[in-house]
């Protein structure tokens, strides 16, 4: 039976190559879409459990107050691993990583140097912590020893050949020597450990030693001993602010109390997040590594649902509309003798085979769109060929689907009479008109819905990109890594800005765009109370600084060493810093700070107040801000570009860097390009957004073809009679369409509300945000509608140019 | 001279070989004239009436219209002709069967762009004519045949055809309703209105005024 079943349903598909095709190519892009989407998710879900005793370890996060300015921060400062380890008998061990972003290395006798990114220190613990394997080297020694460090087999490859790595000696940014340790593989791209090439000794770090409580720079992981969690060791983690922080600050103000502390409104909160949690659960800035946010799991799960619905939501319209020319084959079936249900298993036959035949087409599909689809996630994903777990889910889901998407048809058109249907008597009695019209609608409105999400999404994009930040930075060429210049700075920049094209250039140690970041704790001169102290962004320029970002100072003056001696201590607030001071721009000028409190504190005064500008991404308010005087620690050099050709200039830029620094690569980007690559996250949203929106109206309009095709032989009467009346193509076009077209705007009205609503709710991460304009409305609107009109009315005129005669002649 | 065709041929092609459907076709048919159609089944009946009524092209010959030459009309201009003169009516209605029996009258008005206000005046005025006014607001399938073959004869007329072409008009009824659309056609033709159907009983050809008889495409 089942073997007849299965050769009867072959036919029946192979009878109908154009149906079966929207059927399979319908289902298999629903399935690819879905597949692809699930691997993404797989891959987040399973982000860091790959770690032996993934489940034990936490990370210790602090939210602070201090200074005017509220901190979530992902670091701690660097004693604090030591004392969890001493103070709570639940903490079996910590590890401290430190990033300290790019280096330049080479071998010791060679001269050209290798650029590396996400450079870290980390803690001796770190194999044991994370039950990591090395390649070649010893677990217990490795990384102990200060200025030793690890490599993964890909830096290692790079200088010479993994076996050979052990006791090789690089030099780091032309002046530290380092020993190698250890070489362990590549860390997997679904961990904290992502793109981290090398790890230096943390012991042979100075700061790490230091009893700094103040400063929190320390991602600091802890094991904890079987059967507890990051709950139970949270009352003795938050008793370290009294032991540790309250002694530590009374150092700076005399006399001060846990409790006075807290009283000023100041607070520093310590808890903790499981390993595994991270990535998803964070959402703290900055990050040890890149992480993402359970939100975009959810919204492309959702997207992923929303494809299979609409898959086999077509299926189930293409089979109902079809069923017409099949209900010839129900009623003889009938009265030969068939039961119902053994027609419903012929049909469930059908679609189970179509659903197979879907999932084939839907992998060779996945796996073509594969690398496209990671340079677009930003992910390395592969589809697990030699899993057979994965087949067997897969094979299962496919199945199911095509189940689910088969019962509506195999129980609507087991139901059909056979005296009526073998009557061939008017088709009215087929019915499911109303379940298909549902379904169209159902389609349309997620069409529309996701056009409006990516119009809106692209759209915020641009105003970001677009708005103004309170700095320049078009045109402006960063040079990097300058501060493996060394003295040879200065003269770098002077010879840089004696090129016509170059208007201006300025060494810092910190750029307007997104980047690693340093604040600081300063005391008022005339007031060193805790409650007057601030904590400031703080970041080295020259002189050149404001002018060279466009910077517009609104009281006071700029930098000018030549007039003032005193420059060298001085310092530009912007307008946020002077707010918290509860100054205005005019009166804060004067005013004196203490900074630097632990290594004993030295004056500067306020010369000038600049313009708030954003430092952030626009997802955050502007925060306060000193700019300090001193070239010393500037690792960049931007320079402002005055048009002309930009390649040729360039060239000559590296040629003078060639001359003064011929072992050290140039490393060189331009400011908004890097200004961008901070909405990363937004833009492969909008472009996987746009992806499947693309892919949920091809579906939708596959069905609508289908569903166009059969309104229009079951029409075909209808329209020879009219024709025979006198009615002209046009006129029978159009009333073929209109009813979809009908459908088509009810859908619109539908997803408009719950569009706005959905992404109103999506802009409110923002602080700076678009409101969403009438355009994107009609514009989804127009497209929907429009696409809806050019599918339809391919059928609609087919129908409407065929000669009445043949239509109404058989009798 | 209402209509003319002069050697008419009509084939089709199957297998390299031609098979005639219609063979040399010469007819003359009058103003006011009640011609019936008659042969066996697949002689051609039906196929010359699709000719006569432009629904169907033809291969060879010469057909003329009201002093029009239908070969070299457009398209356009053809439908025109036959949306102005000819009504049709089938052996199994073709009454739309979403529409109510007021509506299927009306539609090849809103076809022929008649006003709504004198629409509704022409279908009242043939509503009464045929008796059927208290049917108006019915859909067809509840009717009897006959009332809907009554249907179909008024919506056939309700454009003030010159010339009727009905294909076995009494072919789905019985023998009683039959008589009834044969009475009212006859009636019909004494107002003036040309008609020409098709039919396979001896009985219903009587009501003619000429009788042409098909075998196999050719007039005998």
């Amino acid at each position: 039976m089942f073997k007849n079943n299965i050769k009867i349903a072959w036919r029946s598909l192979k009878k109908q190559p154009f149906f079966t095709f929207l059927n399979i190519f319908g289902l298999a892009i629903g399935m690819a879409g879905g597949l692809l989407l699930g691997l993404y998710i797989y891959d987040d879900l399973s982000h860091d459990k790959m770690f032996v005793d993934a489940d034990r370890i936490y990370r210790i996060n602090a939210d602070m107050k201090f200074g005017g300015a509220e901190e979530r921060t992902a670091e701690v400062s660097a004693p604090m691993a030591e004392a969890l380890v001493n103070d709570i008998p639940e903490v079996e061990m910590a590890t401290r990583f430190r990033n300290i972003g790019s280096i330049s290395i080479r071998l010791q006798d060679v001269m050209d140097n290798v650029r590396e990114h996400q450079i870290a220190y980390a803690d001796s613990t770190f194999f044991n912590m994370f039950g990591i394997q090395l390649l070649y080297g010893d677990e217990r020694t490795a990384l102990v020893e200060p200025n030793t460090m690890i490599m993964t087999r890909t830096a290692a490859e790079k200088h010479f050949p993994v076996d050979q790595a052990i006791g090789k000696t690089l030099i780091i940014n032309d002046q530290e020597v380092y020993t190698v340790t250890g070489v362990i593989e590549d860390l997997p791209k679904n961990s904290i450990f992502r793109d981290k090439p090398i790890f230096l000794a943390m012991s042979g770090y100075e700061d790490a030693q230091l009893a700094e409580w103040g400063n929190h720079n320390y991602y600091t992981f802890v094991k904890l001993v079987p059967g507890t969690s990051g709950s139970d060791i949270q009352d003795e983690m938050q008793a370290m602010v009294g032991k540790y922080l309250i002694p530590y600050a009374q150092r700076f103000f005399p006399g001060i109390t846990e409790q006075q502390f807290l009283d000023s409104g100041n607070y520093v909160n310590y808890s903790s997040i499981a390993l595994t949690d991270i990535h998803l659960h964070s959402g703290r800035s900055p990050e040890f590594s890149t992480v993402s946010d359970i939100k975009n799991v959810y919204i492309l799960g959702a997207i992923a649902i929303i494809l299979l619905v609409l898959a086999s939501v077509n299926f189930m319209n293409l089979s109902t509309a079809h069923s017409l020319k099949r209900s010839k084959e129900v009623g003889i079936r009938k009265t030969l003798g068939s039961q119902r249900s053994g027609l419903i298993g012929q049909f469930l036959t059908e679609s189970g085979l179509i659903a197979i035949g879907s999932l084939l087409f839907a992998i060779v599909i996945a796996s073509v769109a594969m690398p496209f689809y990671n340079n677009l996630a930003g992910k390395e994903l592969s589809i697990p060929y030699s899993n057979p777990f994965f087949w067997l889910i897969l094979l299962v889901a496919a199945l199911v689907l095509g189940l689910f998407s088969g019962s509506y048809p195999a129980f609507f058109m087991s139901r059909f009479v056979a005296a009526k249907v073998l009557k061939g008597q008017g088709d009215n009695f087929i019915g499911g008109g109303r379940v298909r019209n549902a379904l169209v609608i159902f389609q349309f409105s997620i069409s529309v819905f996701l056009i409006m999400g990516t119009l809106t999404v692209f759209q915020q994009l641009r105003f970001i990109q677009g708005k103004d930040l309170g700095y320049g930075k078009n045109q402006v060429l960063v040079i990097g890594g300058v501060n493996t210049l060394e003295g040879k700075k200065q003269a770098f920049k002077d010879a840089v800005v004696r090129i016509s094209q170059v208007d201006h250039a300025t060494l810092s140690s910190n750029l307007p765009t997104p980047s690693a970041r340093s604040s600081g704790t300063y005391l008022l001169a005339e007031d060193r109370s805790q409650e007057k102290s601030i904590n400031m962004q703080q970041w080295e320029v020259d002189e050149d600084y404001l002018s060279t970002m466009d910077l517009s100072l609104i009281s006071g003056r700029t930098f000018d060493l030549d007039k003032f001696a005193t420059d060298s201590s001085a310092v530009i607030l912007n307008e946020k810093a002077v707010a918290v001071l509860g100054k205005t721009p005019e009166s804060v000028i004067g005013t004196q700070f203490v900074g630097g409190l632990e290594g004993g504190g030295n004056l500067s005064t306020v010369i000038g107040v600049v313009k708030n500008f954003h430092y952030e991404t626009l997802r955050d308010e502007v925060g306060s801000l000193a700019l300090f005087h001193g070239g010393e620690f500037a690792s960049n050099l931007a320079i402002k570009l005055n048009g002309g050709d930009v390649a040729q200039t360039i060239a000559e830029i590296e040629g003078i860097w060639r001359d003064m620094a011929p072992t050290q690569p140039f490393d060189h980007y331009f400011m908004d390009d890097s200004f961008n690559a901070s909405y990363e996250a937004e833009q492969r949203l909008g472009e996987i957004f746009m992806i499947f929106t693309l892919l949920s109206i091809i579906i939708a309009c596959l069905g609508l073809l289908g569903l166009a095709t059969f309104n229009a032989q079951k029409r075909v009467k209808e329209i020879g009679v009219r024709k025979v009346l006198g009615a002209g193509v046009g006129q029978i076009v159009y009333r073929l369409s209109v009813d979809f077209l009908k459908l088509v705007g009810l859908a619109v009205i539908i997803a408009l509300p719950l569009g706005w609503y959905a992404m109103d709710r999506w802009l409110q991460d923002f602080s700076y945000r678009i409101d969403i304009p009438w355009w994107i409305f009609a514009l989804s609107a127009l497209m929907a509608v429009g696409v809806a009109l050019v599918t339809v009315s391919y059928q609609s005129i087919k129908a409407a140019v065929v000669n009445p005669v043949k239509s109404l002649r058989n009798e | 001279m209402l209509l003319e065709l002069n050697n008419i041929f009509k084939w089709v092609t199957t297998g390299g070989q031609r098979i005639f459907l219609l063979k040399d076709i010469n007819l003359q048919v009058e103003q006011g004239e009640f011609i019936s159609v008659m042969g066996p089944s697949g002689s051609g009946k039906s196929t010359l009436l699709n000719v006569i009524g432009m629904l169907d092209t033809f291969d060879e010959g010469e057909y003329n219209f009201m002093d029009e030459s239908v070969y070299s009309l457009k398209e356009k201009h053809r439908a025109n002709l036959y949306k102005q003169y000819i009504g049709f009516v089938f052996q199994s209605y073709h009454l739309l069967d979403d529409l109510t029996v007021q509506e299927n009258l009306e539609m090849p008005l809103i076809y022929k762009k008649v006003k709504g206000s004198e629409r509704k005046a022409m279908v009242a005025d043939m509503l009464d004519r045929f008796n059927i006014v208290g049917k108006k607001d019915l859909f067809p399938a509840q009717l009897s045949g006959g009332q809907q073959q009554l249907v179909g004869v008024a919506r056939a007329l309700i454009a003030n055809p010159k010339l009727i072409l009905a294909d076995e008009p009494t072919g789905n009824l019985n023998s009683k309703q039959g008589e009834e659309i044969m009475e009212l056609f006859k009636q019909l033709n004494e107002e003036g209105v040309t008609i020409i159907q098709v039919t396979h009983s001896e009985k219903n050809a009587e009501y003619g005024s000429r009788i042409i008889n098909l075998l196999d495409g050719r007039m005998v």
